[in-house]
């Protein structure tokens, strides 16, 4: 790195960044896609070529391994769904008690607002893996165990910090001259906040949705210990009880199948939704 | 009023899944409930804080944790910042380039921790394979504790060093560029400016990944969980997964509450010092910078 | 006289449709959800609109079952009615107080028609808590090709398979399960006996970890990778990965569960008809020991259908549902009548050894603090084989680790 800055004194400087940043991205492209490619391979090999990948065999690409994970029961597919209806319960919760209180903390004098902001930055660095056992004993006291609708409870919980200081951002960019003269026009707040806040916040509520959905798809301990219903595991808890249920000697072709089936949602999904995650991402780093 | 009234459910939630369980702790921590009591819980007068102080294995797995943390999050800023340099000038394709690099930080973590198991397999996997045929020798990667835990701390390298590449980035792009142009005329080589500006400039960036990867890694659970197990020789056993089995596993929650508890104080305390440091820092850097 | 037909057979009819069949749920592992398919499916059949049996398939691996079946239990609201448990789980479940008692529905006679190693480890504090399915014990394979007899102490093993490995014939000499799991403890149990000492009794409370057969059984485990005749790799491998290293005729001597005799024989094996088994190696003067690995069926505190719960249990234990799992599955039966069925020897002459290693099993330890003695265990023993410790300061180590867990749960004597 040093040494590229070095060179930066001679002329022929913007070329030799080029091309160091074209090997950058082309190594930074192998490192993240390389071991999912990997993957894939791995997920059309027969068993007996991932032992002997070198021998000469009759048959070495197979779908077996994704004829089983398709065909398990219950199938891989449910879990997808399961993540999915997760997820967005989740999203939507989280957003409905993060939109007001968001506002309100947008309204708030300096001093409490920081307070409260402290107090979200708070939660937000704590490492929430530690809650598993309180919050088991909760979903056993109130009967929440083996309910994705249950599981939005800790999920909104745990996606709070991050959405109210995000969304908080966005109210504090609007000109407060705007909320005024909705006011002098004869809005009430409800309309205000239908007709006037909500579309121009609403690129902020996008990167937040979809930045709490991917946290509840992936999240694993309390998924872990909130269900134990093989129909109703979510993608991650299934993935992971893959891990144990194969008598194969080798069964790491059905595991790669599974990662690589388990792997479309999310790719198609930051594909499509890339420019909101890096602005939510970022914004809640510059601003955060 | 009312402006409070819209904080409140919000607020409500976070104290009953935050506060609460932190409370239950606390009173359980000084309670024996084990499947030796049937599992209810007694009074046992500090018993389970007399054994957490003198419990080895839980000192060995804060070490290992903090092995984990520190040596995974340092490579990441390390690598990020250097990636994040490389991705900082206008780039065709950049779009493309940011999605690929965040492919893998929004994988569930479980999803590619069955990957890796299979790509560090010996003697199948890819990495042995490479080993065997390039060095004549197995690695035995995940068998052998002293490089188990590499491998744990390379997974999480893997998925999190986009995801803080693109967060330094977003804080190169708001330092002026007049800043670089006004040394250059100075005669800076790039490397003083890197070191005079973009750093001083990037600290408050810094900070914040630095904090926010170190607590998350402190809590490294699913990934040493699905990969290892902790084994082997329970040298990647984390300080959550060590929680984690005793309560699910030895059916000791008098005991697992105080791992949770006392972690959390340790944590706590950890991330007050790295504040006060990186205030510190910051403020010093900012009078450097006012001359 | 027709309308009365009507009447009689609406009316009947409508009590059918009233009367709901029991819903009977029972958690396996998923091997044996699969195997019982076929059992589950006729039971159903039998008792058409009485009792309906659903077996849930659960993960593979023992530790992973176990964490899923407490987490159901600790999330309350008993999600099944049965639950099929390994040996080691027994005192734990029954001290949590998540088992109900078996004793009014099993007779003394069918308690004394159990196979002599099939009975252990079913009651706790005196009362039937588990009936078992299938008797798993600890064997150890050998190749037929390679040698005549098969060794009987730890130094023959040794020995025969040097020699193999410095002709050439097999890469290996030994594989065993060494990863930092349950199947370590497994294999200790089974040496540290054969070398005379004892784990740990919980009923005098004795330690026998840092006694010399104790040390004994952890230099030999460590030797065998030392000199080479296990692989290194062994200290990352479980059953499925000693089998493929077994199976592709890598190896002389394999330690493995009778199931591993039904994958051997399949066609993709190279040592098909090579092999042979019989029990684990001892020290002259000294019995062998295999580790019982049991697995039985126990009925949950607050199922509905207690009684219809213990009737798919008869089902699925029967006389001919072991015959079927063990000459589908090779399901180690669990009934004396069995071993002594000339047909099924015949046939499957395999079963006669493993009705003679039947008569050495061995229980591990039986406390509710089961799963932390065992943890402690195979983390020393873990260090040791990967070289992070000397067996002596390991073994040392094991027994200190020991007495603190016991003294902290309370439950040293």
């Amino acid at each position: 790195m040093a040494r590229d800055h070095g060179g930066a004194k001679s002329g022929c400087r913007s070329l030799r960044k080029m091309k160091a940043a074209r090997f950058m991205i082309i190594a930074l492209l192998i490192w993240s896609l390389g071991p999912l490619a990997w993957q894939l391979y791995t997920s059309f090999c027969t068993d007996q070529a991932l032992v002997t990948p070198f021998a000469s065999l009759d048959q070495r690409w197979t779908l077996v391994h994704y004829q089983s994970v398709l065909n398990s029961n219950p199938p891989f597919i449910r879990y997808l769904f399961n993540s999915l209806f997760a997820g967005v319960v989740s999203t939507v919760l989280t957003l409905l008690l993060a939109i007001p209180a968001s506002y309100s903390l947008s309204k708030l004098g300096k001093r409490s607002a920081l307070f409260f902001k402290c107090l979200l930055i708070g939660c937000a660095l704590f490492p929430y893996v530690l809650l598993f056992l309180a919050l088991l004993e909760i979903a056993r006291y109130l009967q929440l165990g083996n309910s994705l609708i249950a599981l939005a409870i800790p999920y909104a919980a745990l996606s709070q910090p991050l959405a109210v200081l995000l969304l908080t951002n966005a109210f504090s960019d609007l000109p407060p001259e705007l909320e005024d003269a909705a006011r002098v026009e004869g809005l009430s707040v409800l309309q205000r906040f239908r007709w006037v806040l909500l579309p121009l916040i609403s690129p902020a509520i996008a990167s937040t949705a979809i930045l709490v959905f991917l946290f509840s798809w992936n999240e694993y301990p309390i998924a872990l210990t909130w269900i134990s219903d093989s129909d109703q595991l979510t993608l991650p808890v299934a993935m992971a009880r893959i891990a144990g249920s194969s008598i194969h000697s080798v069964p790491y072709g059905p595991y790669a199948a599974a990662t690589v089936i388990g792997s479309i949602p999310l790719i198609i999904l930051v594909m499509v939704f890339q420019k909101p995650i890096v602005s939510g991402l970022t914004t809640g780093a510059i601003k955060g | 009023m009312p402006l409070l009234i819209l904080l409140l459910p919000s607020l409500i939630l976070l104290i009953a899944v935050f506060a609460l369980p932190l409370f239950r702790y606390g009173w359980l921590s000084f309670h024996a409930d084990s499947v030796m009591t049937g599992l209810v819980a007694i009074p046992n007068q500090g018993a389970n804080w007399q054994r957490f102080i003198h419990d080895a294995r839980y000192w060995q797995d804060l070490i290992q944790t903090l092995r984990f943390a520190f040596v995974s999050v340092t490579a990441e800023i390390v690598l990020g910042l250097i990636i994040a340099l490389i991705l900082n000038q206008p780039l065709r394709m950049r779009a493309l380039i940011r999605s690929s690099s965040l492919i893998p930080w929004a994988l569930p973590t479980t999803v590619m921790a069955l990957g890796w198991r299979w790509i560090f397999n010996t003697p199948y996997g890819p990495i042995d394979r490479l080993m065997q045929s390039g060095l004549g020798q197995s690695l035995n990667a995940l068998g052998e504790p002293s490089i188990a835990w590499i491998t744990t701390v390379y997974a999480d390298i893997w998925k999190t060093t986009p995801f803080v590449a693109l967060i330094l980035l977003a804080g190169l792009q708001t330092i002026p560029s007049d800043l670089y142009e006004a040394a250059k005329l100075e005669g800076a080589s790039s490397w003083i400016c890197l070191r005079r500006i973009t750093i001083p400039l990037l600290l408050p960036y810094l900070g914040l990944a630095l904090m926010f990867r170190l607590a998350q890694a402190f809590g490294v659970f699913d990934l040493v969980q699905v990969m290892t197990g902790g084994g082997p020789a329970s040298s990647t056993e984390s300080i959550a997964l060590y929680a984690y089995w005793n309560a699910l596993r030895f059916l000791d929650f008098g005991y697992s509450a105080t791992i949770m508890i006392g972690s959390f104080l340790f944590l706590s305390s950890l991330i007050l010092i790295a504040w006060l440091v990186i205030t510190v820092a910051r403020n010093r850097a900012a009078g450097v910078y006012a001359k | 006289m027709v309308s009365i037909v009507i009447i009689a057979s609406s009316l009947f009819g409508l009590s059918v449709v009233a009367r709901q069949p029991d819903h009977v749920s029972i958690l396996m592992p998923a091997p044996f959800a699969d195997s019982t398919a076929e059992l589950v499916k006729s039971f159903n059949q039998q008792n058409r609109g009485r009792i309906h049996l659903n077996v849930i398939k659960g993960p593979l691996e023992t530790e992973a079952i176990s964490d899923l079946a407490i987490s159901s239990l600790l999330l309350g609201d008993t999600p099944f009615d049965g639950l099929l448990m390994d040996v080691t789980w027994v005192p734990k479940y029954a001290k949590a107080g998540w088992l109900e008692s078996l004793d009014n529905y099993f007779s003394n006679n069918e308690v004394s028609a159990l196979a002599s190693g099939a009975s252990e480890g079913n009651h706790y504090q005196g009362s039937l808590l588990r009936w078992p399915l299938t008797a798993d014990i600890g064997l150890l394979y050998w190749r037929t090709d390679l040698m005549d007899q098969p060794p009987r102490t730890p130094q023959e093993l040794e020995s025969i398979s040097q020699k193999l490995q410095s002709s050439g014939r097999v890469p290996y000499g030994y594989v065993w399960q060494g990863r930092q799991y349950e199947g370590l403890s497994c294999v200790f149990l089974e040496v540290i006996d054969g070398f005379g000492g004892d784990w740990f009794s919980a009923e005098s409370g004795q330690i026998g970890l840092d006694k010399p057969a104790g040390l004994a059984a952890a230099q030999w485990l460590d030797g065998l990778i030392q000199r080479g005749v296990s692989p290194r790799a062994v200290t990352n491998f479980n059953e499925s990965e000693a089998l493929q290293s077994f199976k592709s005729g890598q190896a002389a001597f394999m330690r493995n569960w009778p199931y591993a005799w039904a994958e051997l024989q399949k066609n993709d094996s190279q040592v098909k008809d090579k092999i042979a088994i019989t029990t684990m190696v001892a020290q002259t003067g000294h019995q062998p020991a295999a580790t019982l690995g049991s697995w039985g069926l126990s009925l949950l505190k607050g199922s509905a259908h207690p009684e219809s719960t213990v009737e798919a249990f008869k089902f699925l234990t029967s006389e001919e549902s072991q015959r079927y799992l063990y000459s589908q599955y090779g399901y180690t039966p669990t009934q004396k009548a069995i071993f002594n069925d000339q047909d099924l020897l015949k046939k499957h002459p395999s079963l006669q050894s493993i009705g003679e290693a039947l008569a050495y099993a061995r229980s591990r330890p039986e406390t509710p603090v089961y799963a932390q003695v065992s943890d402690v265990l195979q983390r020393k023993l873990s260090g040791t084989l990967t070289g992070m410790t000397s067996p002596t300061a390991g073994m040392q180590q094991a027994e200190q680790s020991t007495t603190q867990v016991l003294e902290a749960a309370g439950a040293a004597p």
